[in-house]
């Protein structure tokens, strides 16, 4: 995991001398730091100049980028735990979103109840559902490498999308809350009360609990030590079964929640969860495998790429530029090209830090290597490959 | 008598479609099996392989009415070369997804062709001028067709040419696998590391092997394309196309050529079998029948990486005498 280093020697002989020294931020925190305010800016500025060449009503899709970017992270986080800390892509993912967003239709829609409670309880029930799935078949598949598990996830997976076609039909449903109007930022912009800011805030809010978890948390602690390195957590005394049952616990506790949200920005059906599984992926690719900071991060881009590649795409279809027929359609395909990027020039993710062994010679720099083919004696201590 | 056609022909499309799904089996194995590259965007390069061929050997399509929207053809090639060009294509796209990936852990590898697949089947279902849409592609010629009143010989024929194609595939296999080439695949999934301090490119053993695989997917397409007719991309080129051919394989025993084949054969059995029975299942499993059948899947799945990874037929042992 991407843990920043806190105790960077920060240059010895001033910084003790000042009083607030101390104090002084690590210079890879001021570098991170500096790096976050340009791309806010950039981003802020790309905004401002869409608003106003094309007027305000551009931004909703910002809007609606920034809400499906914070259903993907709630998932991407849950995504990235397990991969972090079992070391395989778990393919039931969105089936156990799925779950969720049905144990919360029956409490709301049959039971009558309230959605928070319906989410809470999906949130318990499948915290329920992935402990068992450990306990009855991930335990035993450790140390197999990363298919057999990822073999098996897909087995859970249809089991769980087929058994609740089977049992609660093919039918569509829609949680039952009270309806209530967009509210207005400007004149042609708005936003829904539920569906844009309570998805942003419990978005924000499980970004937030995780970081906590993680970072003040002995389970937390456990948990990136495990993720780092098995053995060596084993050998210090952490009970890595206990972490990974708890990783399964909250990471499919995550997946009821990001399934709620979904179902509420949209409708509830059997195949929702699986219909954005391979977004979620691109967010943990992109992110950085195993990281959840990374999760958050590239949660955020795959959600925006999405949404705001919309306009584009419409200027696409319109039929003086290509008449591309469906154009909308294809705004799926765009987090995977930049998946494709991301795997091409940093496969250890945006956010992610490079692996100390990782076999550097990519397919880019091999290519950038040989179009500046030049004697032996230019290529000098670099070292790789 | 006629019932007896009736029932031979549907044994007869049960041995067609279990053929391409033993191609397609035949080539994961080749991937996964001896390679150890795990390929999730299997239905993908089975599809582009279907629909390459199909647009290749159609006839210009007559103008229908209701306004179809038609797709992209009119070559009326010959099937081989339609196969061929199956094959190529697949092929290529195989290489073209594995360059990024291959040098990467196995899990990267599975959720680049998964993606791959998927959006293989959102261009396909919305490039209406190119792939007619939802509504696919319609009247493909058989490669030996006897009109419409020879539905018996039709078939046959069908079971014919795949059964062919079948048994030379699986001899040129079975050479490629006791050649040095497939000795050294066999030598990277078991020791990457190892093979490549012997001194070779396991990059590029891995992308030959994954774009030969690719290749023989997209011929399982080409031969699924004259098997059916027809082509619609949203039900036949799903990802439980991808997931059917892992349960083939892992039952049958990956890395055994013959086990990839019987596995398709028993799998494939299983789907007709349910679609055969629908008629006679009870009324409450009536609709749910297909659902179950992909629980089955799912369930055995998990228990065959829980209990038997090695499937049925184990991977023959090949140890120096």
């Amino acid at each position: 995991m991407a843990v920043a280093s806190e105790s960077e020697s920060a240059g010895k002989t001033r910084s003790w001398q000042s009083r607030w020294g101390a104090l002084r931020l690590t210079r890879r925190f001021r570098r991170q730091l500096l790096r976050g305010l340009i791309v806010i800016a950039i981003f802020f500025a790309l905004n401002a100049a869409l608003a106003s060449a094309y007027g305000v009503g551009i931004l909703q899709y910002t809007i609606a980028g920034l809400v499906v970017g914070s259903i993907v992270i709630v998932a991407a986080i849950g995504l990235s735990l397990i991969y972090g800390i079992r070391g395989f892509a778990n393919f039931a993912y969105g089936d156990l979103m799925t779950l969720g967003a049905y144990v919360a239709v029956i409490v709301n829609v049959l039971g009558g109840l309230s959605l928070i409670l319906g989410a809470i309880a999906a949130f318990i029930v499948l915290g329920a559902v992935g402990i068992l799935l450990e306990f009855l078949i991930f335990r035993r598949l450790e140390g197999r490498g990363p298919v057999a598990p990822l073999v098996a996830s897909v087995g859970v997976g249809l089991i769980i999308q087929n058994g609740i076609r089977a049992v609660a039909t093919t039918r569509q449903w829609n949680y039952d809350v009270t309806p209530i109007q967009e509210i207005p930022i400007v004149p042609g912009l708005g936003i829904h009360p539920i569906r844009g800011i309570a998805t942003l805030g419990i978005g924000f809010l499980f970004m937030l609990s995780v970081h906590i978890l993680l970072k003040y948390t002995n389970l937390g602690k456990a948990m990136r030590a495990t993720a780092d390195n098995l053995e060596l957590a084993k050998a210090t005394g952490i009970d890595t079964r206990k972490v990974r049952y708890a990783a399964w616990a909250v990471s499919c506790a995550f997946a009821s929640t990001a399934g709620v949200l979904l179902g509420l920005g949209t409708v509830v059906s059997p195949s929702m969860g699986f219909d954005v599984i391979l977004l979620i992926f691109a967010a943990v690719i992109v992110g950085g495998i195993g990281s959840p900071y990374g999760a958050m991060l590239g949660g955020l881009v795959v959600g925006l790429s999405q949404e705001m590649s919309i306009p584009l795409l419409l200027w696409l279809g319109r039929p003086d530029v290509i008449g591309l027929q469906h154009a909308t359609a294809y705004k799926v395909a765009i987090p995977f090209i930049l998946m494709i990027g991301v795997l091409l020039l940093r496969p250890w993710g945006i956010a992610g830090r490079p692996p100390a062994f990782a076999p550097r010679v990519f397919f880019v720099e091999r290519l950038s290597r040989a179009l500046t083919r030049r004697p032996a004696v230019a290529d000098q201590s670099e070292g790789d490959g | 008598m006629a019932i007896d056609v009736g029932i031979l022909i549907n044994l007869g499309f049960y041995l067609s479609i279990a053929i391409v799904f033993a191609i397609l089996a035949l080539g994961f194995n080749l991937q996964w099996g001896y390679t150890g590259l795990f390929n999730a965007g299997i239905a993908g390069f089975f599809l582009i392989g279907a629909y390459t061929c199909a647009i290749a050997i159609t006839a210009p399509a007559p103008p229908v009415p209701g306004g179809l929207p038609g797709h992209l053809g009119g070559f009326s090639l010959p099937f081989p070369v339609g196969a061929a060009l199956a094959m190529l294509a697949a092929g290529g796209t195989a290489a073209l997804v594995a360059i990024p990936t291959l040098r990467l852990r196995a899990d990267y590898l599975a959720i680049a062709t998964i993606a791959f697949a998927e959006i293989a089947r959102i261009f396909t279902i919305n490039l209406e001028t190119i792939t007619g849409g939802t509504i696919g592609i319609l009247l493909i010629p058989r490669p030996v067709d006897y009109g419409p009143g020879q539905p018996f010989l039709n078939m046959a024929t069908i079971v014919g040419i795949g059964g062919a194609i079948l048994l030379i595939l699986l001899l040129f296999l079975r050479f490629v696998a006791e050649s040095p080439w497939g000795r050294v695949l066999r030598a990277t999934r078991d020791d990457e590391e190892a093979t490549m301090a012997l001194g070779k490119n396991t990059f590029r053993y891995k992308l030959q092997a994954f774009a030969l695989g690719g290749a023989i997917m997209g011929l399982a397409g080409a031969l699924f394309a004259v098997t059916l007719v027809y082509l619609e991309p949203v039900g036949s080129f799903a990802p439980a196309v991808t997931f059917s051919v892992w349960v083939m394989v892992i039952v049958g025993g990956a890395g055994n050529l013959r086990g990839a084949i019987l596995g398709a054969f028993l799998i494939y059995g299983m789907e007709w079998l349910s679609v055969q029975l629908k008629d006679f299942a009870p009324e409450g499993v009536k609709d749910t029948i297909f659902f179950i059948r992909l629980m089955i899947i799912g369930v055995l799945l998990i228990l065959l990486v829980l209990f038997r990874p090695e499937g049925i037929l184990r991977e023959k042992k090949r140890t120096l005498r």
